[in-house]
Protein backbone atom coordinates (compact mmCIF):
# COMPACT_ATOMS: atom_id res chain seq x y z
CA UNK A 1 0.00 0.00 0.00
CA UNK A 2 1.21 3.29 -0.57
CA UNK A 3 1.61 5.95 1.80
CA UNK A 4 -0.71 8.70 1.68
CA UNK A 5 1.56 11.94 1.20
CA UNK A 6 2.24 10.52 -2.42
CA UNK A 7 -1.31 9.83 -3.69
CA UNK A 8 -2.84 13.36 -2.14
CA UNK A 9 -1.50 15.67 -4.74
CA UNK A 10 -3.80 14.48 -7.58
CA UNK A 11 -6.70 16.13 -5.35
CA UNK A 12 -7.59 19.80 -6.22
CA UNK A 13 -8.08 22.53 -3.86
CA UNK A 14 -12.18 22.63 -5.28
CA UNK A 15 -14.39 20.64 -3.57
CA UNK A 16 -16.48 20.06 -6.82
CA UNK A 17 -18.20 16.52 -7.42
CA UNK A 18 -21.31 17.55 -6.94
CA UNK A 19 -24.37 15.80 -8.86
CA UNK A 20 -28.01 16.37 -9.38
CA UNK A 21 -30.66 14.44 -11.22
CA UNK A 22 -33.81 15.73 -11.76
CA UNK A 23 -36.75 14.42 -13.13
CA UNK A 24 -34.72 12.13 -16.03
CA UNK A 25 -36.62 9.47 -17.79
CA UNK A 26 -35.03 7.48 -20.47
CA UNK A 27 -37.36 5.72 -23.28
CA UNK A 28 -35.67 3.66 -25.98
CA UNK A 29 -37.60 4.00 -29.32
CA UNK A 30 -36.80 0.66 -31.72
CA UNK A 31 -38.71 0.67 -34.79
CA UNK A 32 -41.40 -2.20 -33.35
CA UNK A 33 -41.86 -1.01 -29.48
CA UNK A 34 -40.75 2.00 -27.10
CA UNK A 35 -38.98 0.26 -24.12
CA UNK A 36 -39.28 2.82 -21.05
CA UNK A 37 -36.02 2.24 -18.90
CA UNK A 38 -36.69 4.73 -16.38
CA UNK A 39 -39.15 6.50 -15.11
CA UNK A 40 -38.98 10.32 -13.01
CA UNK A 41 -35.13 9.44 -11.30
CA UNK A 42 -34.25 12.53 -9.12
CA UNK A 43 -31.06 12.23 -6.90
CA UNK A 44 -28.82 14.95 -5.35
CA UNK A 45 -25.45 13.26 -4.78
CA UNK A 46 -23.13 15.75 -2.17
CA UNK A 47 -19.26 16.18 -3.54
CA UNK A 48 -16.97 13.52 -1.57
CA UNK A 49 -20.11 10.96 -1.42
CA UNK A 50 -19.82 7.23 -2.20
CA UNK A 51 -23.09 6.93 -3.58
CA UNK A 52 -24.10 2.68 -4.67
CA UNK A 53 -27.04 1.98 -7.40
CA UNK A 54 -28.52 -1.00 -6.75
CA UNK A 55 -31.72 -2.55 -8.78
CA UNK A 56 -32.38 -6.01 -10.21
CA UNK A 57 -30.90 -6.60 -14.07
CA UNK A 58 -32.33 -4.47 -16.78
CA UNK A 59 -33.56 -1.92 -14.47
CA UNK A 60 -31.80 0.88 -15.69
CA UNK A 61 -28.58 1.34 -13.73
CA UNK A 62 -26.28 1.08 -16.53
CA UNK A 63 -28.69 3.43 -18.80
CA UNK A 64 -28.23 5.85 -15.87
CA UNK A 65 -24.55 6.08 -15.49
CA UNK A 66 -24.00 6.16 -19.53
CA UNK A 67 -26.38 9.38 -19.53
CA UNK A 68 -23.96 10.65 -16.11
CA UNK A 69 -21.12 10.17 -18.52
CA UNK A 70 -23.00 11.94 -21.18
CA UNK A 71 -22.18 8.67 -23.34
CA UNK A 72 -26.32 8.82 -23.37
CA UNK A 73 -28.81 11.72 -24.33
CA UNK A 74 -31.66 11.28 -21.61
CA UNK A 75 -35.12 11.53 -22.78
CA UNK A 76 -36.36 14.18 -20.41
CA UNK A 77 -35.33 15.97 -17.18
CA UNK A 78 -31.88 17.74 -16.46
CA UNK A 79 -28.42 16.55 -14.92
CA UNK A 80 -26.06 18.84 -13.70
CA UNK A 81 -22.17 18.11 -12.56
CA UNK A 82 -20.92 20.77 -10.73
CA UNK A 83 -23.65 22.33 -11.13
CA UNK A 84 -23.51 22.21 -15.11
CA UNK A 85 -25.35 20.48 -17.42
CA UNK A 86 -23.47 17.44 -18.97
CA UNK A 87 -24.13 16.67 -22.91
CA UNK A 88 -21.37 14.94 -24.48
CA UNK A 89 -18.48 12.69 -22.58
CA UNK A 90 -16.02 15.31 -20.41
CA UNK A 91 -13.52 13.35 -19.16
CA UNK A 92 -12.40 16.77 -17.02
CA UNK A 93 -15.29 16.56 -14.73
CA UNK A 94 -16.15 12.57 -15.08
CA UNK A 95 -13.88 9.70 -15.02
CA UNK A 96 -15.76 6.17 -16.29
CA UNK A 97 -15.12 2.61 -15.41
CA UNK A 98 -16.70 -0.33 -17.08
CA UNK A 99 -17.09 -3.85 -16.22
CA UNK A 100 -14.96 -4.83 -18.85
CA UNK A 101 -11.43 -2.99 -18.21
CA UNK A 102 -11.87 -1.89 -21.58
CA UNK A 103 -7.70 -1.27 -22.28
CA UNK A 104 -6.68 -1.15 -25.89
CA UNK A 105 -4.58 -4.38 -25.99
CA UNK A 106 -2.36 -2.89 -28.52
CA UNK A 107 -1.34 -0.24 -25.82
CA UNK A 108 1.12 -0.93 -22.60
CA UNK A 109 -0.69 -0.23 -18.88
CA UNK A 110 1.05 2.97 -18.85
CA UNK A 111 -0.18 4.21 -22.80
CA UNK A 112 -3.59 3.07 -21.83
CA UNK A 113 -3.83 5.47 -18.53
CA UNK A 114 -1.95 8.07 -20.69
CA UNK A 115 -4.50 7.96 -23.56
CA UNK A 116 -7.28 10.30 -22.55
CA UNK A 117 -4.67 12.60 -21.85
CA UNK A 118 -2.92 11.76 -25.37
CA UNK A 119 -6.45 12.61 -26.53
CA UNK A 120 -6.10 16.30 -25.47
CA UNK A 121 -2.81 16.30 -26.95
CA UNK A 122 -0.98 16.75 -23.58
CA UNK A 123 2.56 16.60 -24.09
CA UNK A 124 4.87 13.42 -23.22
CA UNK A 125 6.30 14.18 -20.18
CA UNK A 126 3.62 15.88 -18.55
CA UNK A 127 1.35 12.39 -19.88
CA UNK A 128 4.20 9.91 -18.54
CA UNK A 129 3.60 11.80 -14.99
CA UNK A 130 0.45 11.80 -14.74
CA UNK A 131 0.00 8.08 -15.53
CA UNK A 132 2.94 7.30 -13.34
CA UNK A 133 1.16 9.07 -10.57
CA UNK A 134 -2.40 7.79 -11.48
CA UNK A 135 -0.60 3.83 -11.75
CA UNK A 136 0.82 4.37 -8.28
CA UNK A 137 -2.52 5.21 -6.86
CA UNK A 138 -3.82 2.14 -7.96
CA UNK A 139 -0.71 0.44 -6.68
CA UNK A 140 0.83 -0.59 -9.95
CA UNK A 141 3.70 1.28 -10.84
CA UNK A 142 6.14 -1.58 -11.42
CA UNK A 143 3.94 -3.01 -14.21
CA UNK A 144 3.33 -0.07 -16.40
CA UNK A 145 5.14 -1.54 -19.49
CA UNK A 146 3.20 -4.39 -19.78
CA UNK A 147 0.38 -5.02 -22.52
CA UNK A 148 -3.43 -5.94 -20.81
CA UNK A 149 -2.79 -9.44 -22.21
CA UNK A 150 0.10 -9.36 -19.96
CA UNK A 151 -2.35 -8.54 -16.78
CA UNK A 152 -4.26 -10.54 -14.46
CA UNK A 153 -8.57 -9.79 -14.58
CA UNK A 154 -8.14 -7.40 -11.25
CA UNK A 155 -5.14 -5.82 -12.52
CA UNK A 156 -6.68 -4.89 -15.79
CA UNK A 157 -9.70 -3.23 -13.90
CA UNK A 158 -7.05 -1.33 -11.66
CA UNK A 159 -5.11 -0.04 -14.97
CA UNK A 160 -8.75 0.44 -15.97
CA UNK A 161 -9.31 2.80 -12.85
CA UNK A 162 -6.42 4.74 -12.88
CA UNK A 163 -7.35 5.60 -16.53
CA UNK A 164 -10.69 6.90 -14.96
CA UNK A 165 -8.56 9.29 -12.61
CA UNK A 166 -5.61 10.78 -14.82
CA UNK A 167 -7.32 13.56 -15.14
CA UNK A 168 -8.07 13.86 -11.68
CA UNK A 169 -12.18 14.59 -12.63
CA UNK A 170 -14.15 15.24 -9.40
CA UNK A 171 -16.59 12.36 -10.59
CA UNK A 172 -16.39 8.47 -10.90
CA UNK A 173 -18.83 6.84 -12.43
CA UNK A 174 -18.06 2.41 -12.12
CA UNK A 175 -20.33 -0.02 -13.53
CA UNK A 176 -19.83 -3.17 -12.13
CA UNK A 177 -16.83 -2.30 -12.22
CA UNK A 178 -15.91 -5.92 -10.05
CA UNK A 179 -18.26 -8.12 -11.59
CA UNK A 180 -15.70 -10.21 -13.47
CA UNK A 181 -13.67 -10.78 -10.69
CA UNK A 182 -13.27 -13.64 -8.26
CA UNK A 183 -14.45 -13.17 -4.58
CA UNK A 184 -11.26 -12.87 -3.13
CA UNK A 185 -9.38 -10.11 -5.93
CA UNK A 186 -13.34 -8.54 -5.15
CA UNK A 187 -12.64 -8.11 -2.11
CA UNK A 188 -9.57 -6.62 -1.82
CA UNK A 189 -10.57 -4.32 -4.96
CA UNK A 190 -13.35 -2.98 -2.68
CA UNK A 191 -10.68 -1.87 0.19
CA UNK A 192 -8.33 -0.82 -2.06
CA UNK A 193 -11.02 1.22 -3.74
CA UNK A 194 -12.16 2.84 -0.45
CA UNK A 195 -8.21 3.78 0.04
CA UNK A 196 -8.32 5.61 -3.00
CA UNK A 197 -11.21 7.50 -2.38
CA UNK A 198 -10.68 8.39 1.11
CA UNK A 199 -7.21 9.79 -0.31
CA UNK A 200 -8.73 11.56 -3.58
CA UNK A 201 -12.19 12.74 -2.09
CA UNK A 202 -13.77 12.26 -5.29
CA UNK A 203 -17.58 11.43 -5.70
CA UNK A 204 -17.92 7.95 -6.66
CA UNK A 205 -21.50 6.11 -8.10
CA UNK A 206 -20.76 3.05 -8.18
CA UNK A 207 -23.14 -0.07 -9.58
CA UNK A 208 -22.96 -3.29 -8.10
CA UNK A 209 -25.17 -6.37 -8.11
CA UNK A 210 -23.68 -7.70 -4.36
CA UNK A 211 -25.93 -6.23 -1.72
CA UNK A 212 -22.66 -6.88 0.41
CA UNK A 213 -20.61 -4.71 -1.80
CA UNK A 214 -23.09 -2.22 -1.54
CA UNK A 215 -23.37 -1.96 2.00
CA UNK A 216 -19.43 -2.26 2.76
CA UNK A 217 -18.60 0.38 -0.14
CA UNK A 218 -21.86 2.84 0.39
CA UNK A 219 -22.01 6.20 2.07
CA UNK A 220 -25.72 6.08 0.60
CA UNK A 221 -26.84 3.26 -1.00
CA UNK A 222 -30.16 3.84 -3.98
CA UNK A 223 -32.33 1.25 -4.58
CA UNK A 224 -34.54 1.09 -8.24
CA UNK A 225 -37.31 -1.29 -8.90
CA UNK A 226 -37.57 -3.46 -12.45
CA UNK A 227 -38.88 -1.84 -15.53
CA UNK A 228 -38.95 1.22 -15.54
CA UNK A 229 -36.25 2.20 -13.02
CA UNK A 230 -37.38 4.12 -10.26
CA UNK A 231 -35.43 5.15 -6.78
CA UNK A 232 -37.76 3.25 -4.06
CA UNK A 233 -35.15 3.54 -1.41
CA UNK A 234 -32.63 5.69 -0.30
CA UNK A 235 -30.34 5.08 2.74
CA UNK A 236 -27.56 6.22 4.61
CA UNK A 237 -24.98 3.59 5.84
CA UNK A 238 -24.42 4.53 9.36
CA UNK A 239 -21.43 2.53 9.37
CA UNK A 240 -18.22 3.83 10.50
CA UNK A 241 -14.95 4.02 8.48
CA UNK A 242 -12.88 2.23 7.69
CA UNK A 243 -14.62 -0.45 6.80
CA UNK A 244 -14.00 -3.77 8.07
CA UNK A 245 -13.80 -7.47 7.38
CA UNK A 246 -15.80 -8.04 11.01
CA UNK A 247 -18.64 -5.53 9.92
CA UNK A 248 -19.76 -7.97 7.43
CA UNK A 249 -21.38 -9.76 10.11
CA UNK A 250 -22.82 -6.99 12.55
CA UNK A 251 -26.29 -6.91 13.16
CA UNK A 252 -26.12 -3.32 11.92
CA UNK A 253 -24.85 -4.52 7.99
CA UNK A 254 -27.32 -7.34 8.19
CA UNK A 255 -30.31 -5.07 8.83
CA UNK A 256 -29.43 -2.37 5.97
CA UNK A 257 -28.73 -5.68 3.81
CA UNK A 258 -32.03 -6.83 4.23
CA UNK A 259 -34.09 -3.22 3.41
CA UNK A 260 -32.55 -3.62 0.23
CA UNK A 261 -33.16 -7.10 -0.55
CA UNK A 262 -36.92 -6.78 0.40
CA UNK A 263 -37.38 -3.80 -2.10
CA UNK A 264 -35.49 -5.59 -4.38
CA UNK A 265 -37.66 -9.14 -4.07
CA UNK A 266 -40.56 -6.72 -4.31
CA UNK A 267 -40.29 -5.42 -7.57
CA UNK A 268 -38.41 -7.88 -9.20
CA UNK B 1 17.99 -34.69 -28.53
CA UNK B 2 15.33 -33.00 -30.20
CA UNK B 3 14.74 -30.81 -33.40
CA UNK B 4 13.58 -27.97 -33.25
CA UNK B 5 10.74 -27.19 -35.73
CA UNK B 6 12.52 -24.65 -37.40
CA UNK B 7 15.61 -26.97 -38.02
CA UNK B 8 13.28 -29.89 -39.45
CA UNK B 9 11.79 -27.49 -41.65
CA UNK B 10 15.41 -26.34 -43.43
CA UNK B 11 16.06 -30.35 -43.46
CA UNK B 12 12.93 -30.98 -45.32
CA UNK B 13 13.58 -27.92 -47.48
CA UNK B 14 17.31 -28.85 -47.94
CA UNK B 15 16.20 -32.59 -48.66
CA UNK B 16 13.82 -31.28 -51.68
CA UNK B 17 16.42 -29.24 -53.39
CA UNK B 18 18.78 -32.32 -53.15
CA UNK B 19 16.25 -34.83 -54.23
CA UNK B 20 15.40 -31.81 -57.71
CA UNK B 21 19.17 -32.47 -57.78
CA UNK B 22 19.64 -36.05 -57.52
CA UNK B 23 15.99 -37.97 -58.85
CA UNK B 24 16.55 -36.58 -62.30
CA UNK B 25 20.41 -37.01 -62.44
CA UNK B 26 20.46 -40.43 -61.91
CA UNK B 27 17.28 -41.04 -64.78
CA UNK B 28 14.84 -41.79 -61.45
CA UNK B 29 12.89 -39.11 -62.97
CA UNK B 30 12.87 -38.30 -66.46
CA UNK B 31 14.28 -35.35 -67.57
CA UNK B 32 11.53 -33.96 -69.53
CA UNK B 33 9.19 -34.40 -66.30
CA UNK B 34 10.90 -32.71 -64.31
CA UNK B 35 15.26 -31.10 -65.10
CA UNK B 36 17.55 -31.25 -62.84
CA UNK B 37 18.05 -28.39 -60.57
CA UNK B 38 21.36 -27.29 -62.20
CA UNK B 39 19.83 -27.73 -65.60
CA UNK B 40 17.37 -25.33 -65.02
CA UNK B 41 19.71 -22.72 -63.13
CA UNK B 42 21.76 -23.05 -66.19
CA UNK B 43 18.59 -22.51 -68.68
CA UNK B 44 17.94 -19.62 -66.75
CA UNK B 45 21.45 -17.75 -66.48
CA UNK B 46 21.90 -18.72 -70.49
CA UNK B 47 18.74 -16.51 -71.27
CA UNK B 48 18.94 -14.56 -67.68
CA UNK B 49 18.32 -11.34 -70.34
CA UNK B 50 15.14 -12.72 -71.55
CA UNK B 51 14.36 -13.64 -67.85
CA UNK B 52 14.94 -10.30 -66.55
CA UNK B 53 12.83 -9.09 -68.68
CA UNK B 54 9.67 -10.91 -68.03
CA UNK B 55 10.47 -10.23 -64.35
CA UNK B 56 10.22 -6.84 -64.76
CA UNK B 57 7.05 -7.08 -66.64
CA UNK B 58 5.88 -9.53 -63.91
CA UNK B 59 6.62 -7.44 -60.79
CA UNK B 60 5.17 -4.36 -62.53
CA UNK B 61 1.82 -5.93 -62.72
CA UNK B 62 2.42 -7.16 -59.58
CA UNK B 63 3.11 -4.38 -57.63
CA UNK B 64 0.28 -1.40 -59.70
CA UNK B 65 -2.29 -4.92 -58.86
CA UNK B 66 -1.17 -4.90 -55.25
CA UNK B 67 -1.67 -1.08 -55.14
CA UNK B 68 -5.48 -1.42 -56.27
CA UNK B 69 -6.23 -4.95 -54.32
CA UNK B 70 -5.01 -3.84 -51.32
CA UNK B 71 -5.87 0.09 -51.68
CA UNK B 72 -9.02 -0.48 -52.47
CA UNK B 73 -9.98 -3.71 -51.13
CA UNK B 74 -8.84 -1.96 -47.30
CA UNK B 75 -11.33 1.37 -48.68
CA UNK B 76 -14.19 -0.49 -49.76
CA UNK B 77 -13.89 -3.42 -46.59
CA UNK B 78 -13.22 -0.37 -44.06
CA UNK B 79 -16.53 1.50 -45.54
CA UNK B 80 -18.53 -1.84 -45.67
CA UNK B 81 -17.78 -2.74 -42.80
CA UNK B 82 -18.19 0.18 -40.80
CA UNK B 83 -21.81 1.05 -42.53
CA UNK B 84 -24.64 -1.46 -41.93
CA UNK B 85 -26.55 -0.46 -45.13
CA UNK B 86 -23.51 -1.03 -47.67
CA UNK B 87 -22.62 -3.89 -45.58
CA UNK B 88 -26.20 -5.57 -45.98
CA UNK B 89 -26.55 -4.89 -49.55
CA UNK B 90 -23.10 -5.98 -50.66
CA UNK B 91 -21.71 -8.06 -48.51
CA UNK B 92 -23.49 -11.20 -49.47
CA UNK B 93 -22.97 -10.52 -52.99
CA UNK B 94 -19.03 -9.98 -52.65
CA UNK B 95 -18.78 -13.62 -50.83
CA UNK B 96 -20.94 -15.21 -53.10
CA UNK B 97 -18.82 -13.55 -55.99
CA UNK B 98 -15.99 -14.89 -53.82
CA UNK B 99 -16.84 -18.74 -54.85
CA UNK B 100 -17.06 -17.61 -58.67
CA UNK B 101 -13.70 -19.00 -60.71
CA UNK B 102 -13.13 -15.35 -62.00
CA UNK B 103 -10.56 -16.41 -64.35
CA UNK B 104 -13.53 -17.05 -66.54
CA UNK B 105 -13.90 -13.43 -66.60
CA UNK B 106 -10.16 -13.36 -67.92
CA UNK B 107 -10.55 -13.72 -71.56
CA UNK B 108 -13.77 -11.05 -71.18
CA UNK B 109 -10.67 -8.37 -70.31
CA UNK B 110 -8.87 -9.24 -73.28
CA UNK B 111 -10.97 -8.18 -75.13
CA UNK B 112 -11.75 -5.13 -73.75
CA UNK B 113 -8.49 -3.75 -72.77
CA UNK B 114 -6.01 -6.17 -75.03
CA UNK B 115 -3.69 -8.84 -74.58
CA UNK B 116 -1.14 -6.14 -72.55
CA UNK B 117 -0.26 -5.37 -69.06
CA UNK B 118 -3.70 -3.71 -68.64
CA UNK B 119 -5.77 -6.91 -68.86
CA UNK B 120 -3.52 -8.61 -66.01
CA UNK B 121 -3.68 -5.97 -64.16
CA UNK B 122 -7.57 -5.47 -63.98
CA UNK B 123 -8.38 -9.30 -63.54
CA UNK B 124 -5.25 -9.85 -60.66
CA UNK B 125 -6.58 -6.42 -58.66
CA UNK B 126 -10.04 -7.95 -58.70
CA UNK B 127 -8.51 -11.50 -57.78
CA UNK B 128 -6.88 -10.28 -55.13
CA UNK B 129 -9.78 -7.53 -53.82
CA UNK B 130 -12.51 -9.53 -52.84
CA UNK B 131 -10.51 -11.44 -49.81
CA UNK B 132 -8.60 -8.02 -48.97
CA UNK B 133 -12.11 -6.40 -48.92
CA UNK B 134 -13.81 -9.35 -46.88
CA UNK B 135 -10.68 -9.31 -44.02
CA UNK B 136 -10.81 -5.85 -43.26
CA UNK B 137 -14.78 -5.55 -43.43
CA UNK B 138 -14.43 -8.44 -40.81
CA UNK B 139 -11.90 -6.76 -38.88
CA UNK B 140 -13.92 -3.35 -38.35
CA UNK B 141 -17.06 -5.35 -37.37
CA UNK B 142 -15.19 -7.60 -35.02
CA UNK B 143 -14.23 -4.15 -32.61
CA UNK B 144 -15.08 -4.60 -29.25
CA UNK B 145 -17.89 -2.19 -29.28
CA UNK B 146 -16.65 -1.82 -25.34
CA UNK B 147 -13.68 0.00 -26.80
CA UNK B 148 -14.80 2.41 -28.55
CA UNK B 149 -17.18 3.53 -25.71
CA UNK B 150 -14.46 3.42 -23.63
CA UNK B 151 -12.76 6.16 -25.93
CA UNK B 152 -16.26 8.04 -26.40
CA UNK B 153 -15.86 7.98 -22.82
CA UNK B 154 -12.79 9.71 -22.94
CA UNK B 155 -13.68 12.84 -25.23
CA UNK B 156 -12.39 11.01 -28.31
CA UNK B 157 -13.58 12.78 -31.55
CA UNK B 158 -14.81 10.76 -34.32
CA UNK B 159 -11.58 11.20 -36.06
CA UNK B 160 -9.50 10.08 -32.86
CA UNK B 161 -11.56 6.98 -32.53
CA UNK B 162 -10.35 5.87 -36.18
CA UNK B 163 -7.08 6.74 -36.03
CA UNK B 164 -6.53 5.52 -32.08
CA UNK B 165 -8.97 2.75 -31.91
CA UNK B 166 -10.47 1.58 -34.83
CA UNK B 167 -7.45 0.94 -37.33
CA UNK B 168 -5.12 -0.33 -34.41
CA UNK B 169 -7.78 -2.60 -33.65
CA UNK B 170 -8.67 -3.84 -37.24
CA UNK B 171 -4.55 -4.13 -38.11
CA UNK B 172 -4.17 -8.06 -37.50
CA UNK B 173 -6.98 -8.68 -39.68
CA UNK B 174 -6.32 -6.52 -42.48
CA UNK B 175 -2.65 -7.99 -42.05
CA UNK B 176 -3.91 -11.89 -42.88
CA UNK B 177 -6.53 -9.98 -45.40
CA UNK B 178 -3.56 -8.99 -47.12
CA UNK B 179 -1.96 -12.17 -47.52
CA UNK B 180 -4.18 -14.27 -49.08
CA UNK B 181 -4.94 -10.99 -51.05
CA UNK B 182 -1.64 -10.02 -51.97
CA UNK B 183 -0.69 -14.23 -53.03
CA UNK B 184 -3.84 -14.13 -55.45
CA UNK B 185 -2.69 -11.01 -56.83
CA UNK B 186 0.55 -12.76 -57.68
CA UNK B 187 -1.47 -15.83 -58.71
CA UNK B 188 -3.68 -13.74 -60.73
CA UNK B 189 -1.26 -11.92 -62.84
CA UNK B 190 1.09 -15.23 -63.53
CA UNK B 191 -1.95 -16.89 -64.42
CA UNK B 192 -3.41 -14.64 -66.75
CA UNK B 193 0.36 -14.77 -68.44
CA UNK B 194 -0.04 -17.83 -69.34
CA UNK B 195 -3.54 -17.96 -70.55
CA UNK B 196 -3.08 -14.99 -72.92
CA UNK B 197 -0.57 -12.57 -73.37
CA UNK B 198 3.21 -11.83 -75.01
CA UNK B 199 5.11 -10.88 -72.13
CA UNK B 200 5.96 -11.82 -68.83
CA UNK B 201 6.89 -15.16 -66.26
CA UNK B 202 3.79 -16.66 -67.11
CA UNK B 203 3.79 -16.56 -70.89
CA UNK B 204 7.66 -17.67 -70.84
CA UNK B 205 6.79 -20.66 -68.70
CA UNK B 206 3.90 -21.21 -71.46
CA UNK B 207 5.54 -20.49 -74.16
CA UNK B 208 8.78 -22.77 -73.03
CA UNK B 209 6.03 -25.14 -72.59
CA UNK B 210 5.03 -25.92 -75.92
CA UNK B 211 8.16 -26.46 -77.19
CA UNK B 212 8.97 -28.85 -74.67
CA UNK B 213 11.62 -27.33 -73.23
CA UNK B 214 11.58 -27.95 -69.49
CA UNK B 215 14.66 -27.05 -67.96
CA UNK B 216 13.34 -23.36 -69.43
CA UNK B 217 9.47 -23.99 -68.06
CA UNK B 218 10.96 -24.80 -64.53
CA UNK B 219 13.37 -21.92 -64.77
CA UNK B 220 10.26 -20.15 -64.77
CA UNK B 221 8.46 -22.00 -61.98
CA UNK B 222 11.44 -21.18 -59.68
CA UNK B 223 11.09 -17.41 -60.84
CA UNK B 224 7.75 -17.38 -59.48
CA UNK B 225 8.38 -19.24 -56.40
CA UNK B 226 10.95 -16.93 -55.42
CA UNK B 227 8.57 -14.39 -55.97
CA UNK B 228 5.87 -15.40 -53.41
CA UNK B 229 8.41 -16.78 -51.21
CA UNK B 230 9.27 -12.95 -51.15
CA UNK B 231 6.30 -11.65 -50.88
CA UNK B 232 5.61 -13.65 -47.86
CA UNK B 233 8.71 -12.64 -46.08
CA UNK B 234 7.80 -9.13 -46.45
CA UNK B 235 4.09 -9.90 -44.93
CA UNK B 236 5.81 -11.83 -42.16
CA UNK B 237 8.26 -8.81 -41.80
CA UNK B 238 5.38 -6.51 -41.08
CA UNK B 239 3.20 -8.36 -39.14
CA UNK B 240 6.30 -9.21 -36.56
CA UNK B 241 6.34 -5.49 -36.42
CA UNK B 242 3.03 -5.17 -35.48
CA UNK B 243 3.73 -8.27 -33.59
CA UNK B 244 1.84 -6.75 -30.13
CA UNK B 245 -1.81 -5.59 -32.44
CA UNK B 246 -2.38 -10.00 -32.68
CA UNK B 247 -2.84 -9.20 -28.91
CA UNK B 248 -6.08 -7.45 -30.14
CA UNK B 249 -7.63 -10.42 -31.32
CA UNK B 250 -8.25 -11.36 -27.61
CA UNK B 251 -9.43 -8.24 -26.52
CA UNK B 252 -12.57 -9.03 -23.96
CA UNK B 253 -12.28 -12.19 -24.10
CA UNK B 254 -12.34 -12.45 -20.92
CA UNK B 255 -15.27 -10.62 -19.68
CA UNK B 256 -18.28 -12.02 -18.14
CA UNK B 257 -21.10 -11.54 -20.14
CA UNK B 258 -23.07 -8.96 -17.74
CA UNK B 259 -26.44 -7.66 -18.14
CA UNK B 260 -25.31 -4.71 -19.59
CA UNK B 261 -26.36 -3.77 -23.20
CA UNK B 262 -23.53 -5.11 -25.93
CA UNK B 263 -24.36 -2.18 -28.14
CA UNK B 264 -25.38 1.44 -27.12
CA UNK B 265 -25.77 3.67 -29.92
CA UNK B 266 -24.17 6.50 -30.56
CA UNK B 267 -26.43 9.20 -29.54
CA UNK B 268 -24.08 11.89 -27.67
N1 LIG C 1 -29.71 0.69 -26.67
C1 LIG C 1 -30.83 0.18 -26.16
N2 LIG C 1 -31.91 -0.04 -26.95
C2 LIG C 1 -33.04 -0.56 -26.44
N3 LIG C 1 -33.19 -0.92 -25.16
C3 LIG C 1 -32.16 -0.75 -24.33
C4 LIG C 1 -30.91 -0.20 -24.78
N4 LIG C 1 -30.05 -0.14 -23.73
C5 LIG C 1 -30.74 -0.64 -22.69
N5 LIG C 1 -31.99 -0.99 -23.04
C6 LIG C 1 -33.01 -1.54 -22.14
O1 LIG C 1 -33.13 -0.68 -21.04
C7 LIG C 1 -33.27 -1.40 -19.85
C8 LIG C 1 -32.21 -0.98 -18.84
O2 LIG C 1 -30.95 -1.50 -19.26
P1 LIG C 1 -29.64 -1.29 -18.40
O3 LIG C 1 -29.47 0.14 -18.12
O4 LIG C 1 -28.53 -1.99 -19.08
O5 LIG C 1 -30.02 -2.07 -17.05
P2 LIG C 1 -29.07 -2.52 -15.86
O6 LIG C 1 -27.73 -1.97 -16.06
O7 LIG C 1 -29.76 -1.99 -14.64
O8 LIG C 1 -29.10 -4.01 -15.83
C9 LIG C 1 -33.20 -2.86 -20.21
O9 LIG C 1 -34.49 -3.37 -20.24
C10 LIG C 1 -32.59 -2.88 -21.58
O10 LIG C 1 -33.09 -3.94 -22.32
MG1 LIG D 1 -25.80 -2.85 -16.29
Amino acid sequence: MQPLANVTRLQPASRAGSIQIKNVGQVFKTSTQSVEALSDVSLDVKPGKFVVLVGPSGCGKSTLLMMLAGLRKQTSGTILINGAPIVAPDPDRIGVVFQEPSLFPWLTAEENVEFPLTLRGVDKAERRRKAQEALLLVGLDGFAKRHPHELSGGMKQRVSIARGLVQDPPVLLMDEPFAALDEQTRMTMGDELLRIWAATGKTVVFVTHSLTEAVYLADEVVVMSARPGRIVDHLTVTLPRPRTYEMLSGDAFGAMRDRIWRHIRKSA
Amino acid sequence: MTISSTTLRRMIVVSLILCWEILPRFHVIPELFLPSLSSTLLAGWTDAGEYGHALMVTLYEVAVSMVFACGGGIIAGAVVGSLPRPRVLIMPMVSSLYAVPLVILYPVFTVWLGIGSESKIAFASIYGFLPTMLATAAGIQTIDPQLLIAARSMGATLTQRVTRVIIPAAIPTVLSGLRVGGALVIVGVVVSEMLISSAGIGYLISRYRTILDSAHVFAGVLLVLVLAVAFNAIIRFVERRAAIWQTGTHAGADAAGGDAPAILPATA
